[in-house]
């Protein structure tokens, strides 16, 4: 690995004046398991890391009925797993979290990282875009917030500005009759990456689905609602027949990637696959095999 | 390019010492501290040999840098047993042939270590789950579970 200056600044202000400065020779670390993993292998070389550790401001994750959950940007995926908030009022994001990558990556990653770092093949994004979140930047400029689909940009690219860090990410507050669920597919078991994945967050009573968020990741080059899926699901009763319609309408409409971790037909009809056991599972549907 | 001063406690002691940013904290407690307990495997965060407990938690300690740990309790392998004393965790390990090679058993011991710590009483399944991050390639994994269950029985006081 390249040799670096490990700069840690304490405020937003200061890290927003240093990275304007340093450009693109610099880093912005948060947990740091996915930036050295990138450095290790000289896929980046960067002069000068930029640790983001001592802003206090990036920190904690609260809740207000009004306001919906708040997620500093520095919060670990262990620590979004473990919050009894996210586990009330959001279940489908603590369950997401506790399966992101293995055990010591979600005890050093976060999840402002995480978005930053913008890796198709992961779990955060997807969860996120299915539950309306959005992105607080901050700068010495003042702060913007954007949604997932703004924030998202490309295959490894992202919205934020050079001089910006993620300050937060914030969900609005469930509705009372709100419902989720999170699901993701893995080739072999011991792998740490999803393949697919698939998040379905809904307003629901009992069978009807009165409107739904349907999002399909990893094997797009960013998670992409299926907005002809919405608009089926949204209205009817769900059977295992519209479960199995929808389903079909996400494997046709997203942009799927094809390459060595699986081809484009494969993507397609893990993707159907999924989506049908995510969408029946969420409405109790009978039994729709195992949870891939 | 720079030099930051460190203090970290390892096993229980405190240790200061400077450090060039780029060293990683695997590094750092093998040639620095001479603490080789502490394995190097694929040094890509894939097969967990370097895990160590920071603050509580597994980490992989060849995705962390030293500076990151600065201020944190580190615990090695080498601060599970005392002397000769072996903890639970090793006895089980060697009582039901949890390793064959032994190179991955230090992240293992780590990662079960700290999954005791916070589910003293653990189902296979949470155990598997919490050891996902660690290969073994000689055993199957599955004396390596039969380990954990084993050791997590007996402290328990059972």
């Amino acid at each position: 690995m390249r040799d670096f200056d490990f700069l840690q600044p304490t405020s937003i202000d200061e890290a927003s004046r240093m990275l304007a400065e340093l450009g693109d020779d610099c880093r912005v670390m948060a947990g740091g398991s996915a930036l050295m993993l990138a450095m290790r292998q000289r896929m980046l070389t960067p002069t000068h890391i930029v640790s983001i550790a001592r802003l206090d401001a990036l920190r904690g994750i609260s809740f207000d009925a009004r306001d919906g959950l708040r997620i500093g940007a520095l919060s670990r995926h262990c620590d979004v797993a473990r919050s009894p908030l996210v586990q009330q009022h959001y279940p489908m994001l603590a369950a997401m979290a506790a399966q992101v990558a293995n055990p010591q990556v979600r005890h050093q990653g976060t999840i402002g990282g995480n978005l930053c770092y913008a890796d198709p093949a992961t779990d955060p994004p997807s969860c996120l875009m299915a539950l309306d979140a959005r992105v607080t930047l901050a700068s010495s400029r003042g702060e913007r917030v954007l949604g997932m689909e703004e924030f998202l940009v490309d295959y490894y690219v992202t919205a934020i500005e050079p001089d910006e860090v993620v300050l937060d990410i914030r969900v609005p507050a469930p509705s009372a009759d709100a419902a989720g669920r999170y699901t993701r597919f893995r080739r072999t078991a011991a792998e740490h990456r999803p393949l697919v994945n698939v998040a379905l967050s809904v307003r629901r009573s009992g069978a009807r689905c009165h409107e739904a968020r349907l999002v399909v990741g990893a094997s797009t080059p960013i998670p992409a609602r299926v907005a002809r899926a919405e608009a089926f699901l949204a209205g009817k009763a769900v059977t295992a027949e519209v479960a199995a319609e929808a389903a079909d309408i996400a494997s046709a409409d997203i942009l799927a990637v094809s390459d060595s971790r699986g081809s484009e037909d494969y993507r397609r009809d893990m993707v159907r696959v999924v989506a049908r056991r995510t969408i029946a599972q969420l409405f109790d549907l009978a039994a729709d095999g195992d949870t891939p | 390019m720079s030099k930051h001063l460190i203090a970290v406690t390892v096993n229980g002691e405190a240790q200061t010492m400077e450090v060039p940013a780029r060293r990683m904290l695997s590094d750092f407690l093998r040639d620095d501290l001479h603490l080789t307990g502490t394995k190097r495997g694929c040094e890509t965060g894939t097969c967990g040999a370097c895990s160590v407990i920071v603050d509580g938690e597994v980490v992989k300690s060849c995705l962390s840098l030293a500076v990151q740990a600065d201020g944190c309790r580190i615990t090695t392998v080498e601060g599970l047993g005392s002397g000769d004393a072996l903890h639970p965790l090793q006895q089980s390990f060697m009582q039901c042939g949890g390793l064959q090679c032994g190179y991955c058993t230090p992240g293992f011991l780590m990662a079960s270590c700290a999954l005791l710590a916070r589910n003293p009483d653990p189902t296979v399944d949470e155990v598997r789950h919490g050891l996902s991050g660690n290969l073994c390639r000689c055993t199957g994994y599955t004396q390596i579970v039969e380990s954990v269950m084993n050791a997590a029985e007996k402290m328990r006081g059972n």
